[in-house]
């Protein structure tokens, strides 16, 4: 459980209103694509080891390397690099994409800061 | 960072902007939307201390769009421009914001940018000033305005150029509840 979903469980309405966006966002991409992204991001947060990517293709390999600019250079992201992520992608994947790489980082923050135990989670 | 969209409107007519994108996924976007008209909609935490956090997550992101809007309802809480120049680096020492904004500016540094900010005086602070479900919805709010202003920004669709605008506040969506 996310440490956002944890911190909002006094409130249920707004905890099913944030399950389902997070949900939405993971089911728009392949499952196996999204949990890389996750392990990607929260492997650059020092929370985990970084996907092995030894079995994958270039195209994946391209996604993961733009996920890993989301924590700490999303300016830095090149027109060049977001047109490769699009290329494989395709513009309503790279949305999609796009929401839940920054979704994975702004969570692994709300973890590293102790959202929950904050809340009384 | 690009102001040259990285990916086109799904919508006919509308240039690319967060919404018109957005609707290339119309289920995350309907859920989305859902959320933030929650969020903004409760009373839990005063719109006037999300919208300090939003300003702030706009400042350190680099969120140009983020940066020129204002919700209403916090304007009508009293967040105005004289308050928001103060959310910058050194708010700390403001005479306008309240002890409870600079707690909850606190957490938004930690959040955003260094999890160390959040020291046990700083932490004490938040806690005093805020209730837990406070925290809850504070904690919320700056998730979705870090990962929003993220991915606004890397798929090209900040402003070259943006005046100050007022928008009514995202509201509770009926047929979503």
């Amino acid at each position: 459980m996310s440490a956002v979903c944890a911190a909002l469980a006094a409130d249920p309405v707004l905890a099913r209103h944030y399950a389902d966006f997070r949900a939405k966002t993971e089911a728009a991409l392949d499952p196996a694509l999204a949990a890389l992204v996750r392990q990607a991001v929260a492997a650059v947060h020092g929370m985990g080891d970084a996907p092995d990517e030894s079995g994958l293709d270039q195209g994946i390999r391209t996604i993961l390397a733009y996920a890993r600019r989301m924590p700490f250079e999303h300016t830095a992201i090149t027109d060049a690099e977001a047109a490769a992520a699009v290329a494989h992608l395709g513009e309503a994947g790279f949305v999609a994409f796009s929401v839940l790489a920054a979704l994975a980082d702004a969570e692994c923050r709300a973890e590293q800061v102790g959202l929950a135990e904050l809340a009384g989670g | 960072m690009s102001t040259i969209p990285r990916v086109s409107s799904a919508i006919a007519g509308e240039p690319a902007h967060f919404g018109s994108v957005l609707a290339r996924q119309p289920a995350i976007a309907e859920s989305f939307f859902a959320l933030y008209g929650r969020f903004w909609g409760s009373d839990v935490l005063a719109a006037r201390i999300k919208e300090v956090a939003r300003m702030r997550n706009a400042r350190v992101t680099e969120c140009g769009f983020c940066r020129n809007v204002r919700f209403d309802k916090a304007v009508a809480e009293g967040l105005g421009e004289e308050v928001v120049d103060d959310i910058t680096d050194g708010y700390e020492t403001s005479a306008r914001l309240t002890d409870a904004e600079k707690a909850a500016l606190k957490f938004t540094d930690a959040l955003i940018h260094d999890p160390e900010l959040l020291t046990g005086d700083a932490k004490a602070a938040l806690q005093r000033h805020l209730t837990p479900a406070q925290i809850a919805e504070l904690g919320l709010g700056v998730t979705l305005f870090l990962a929003l202003a993220k991915a606004l920004i890397t798929m090209g669709l900040e402003p070259e150029a943006m005046d100050r605008t007022v928008l009514p506040t995202p509201a509770v969506l009926e047929a979503a509840e």
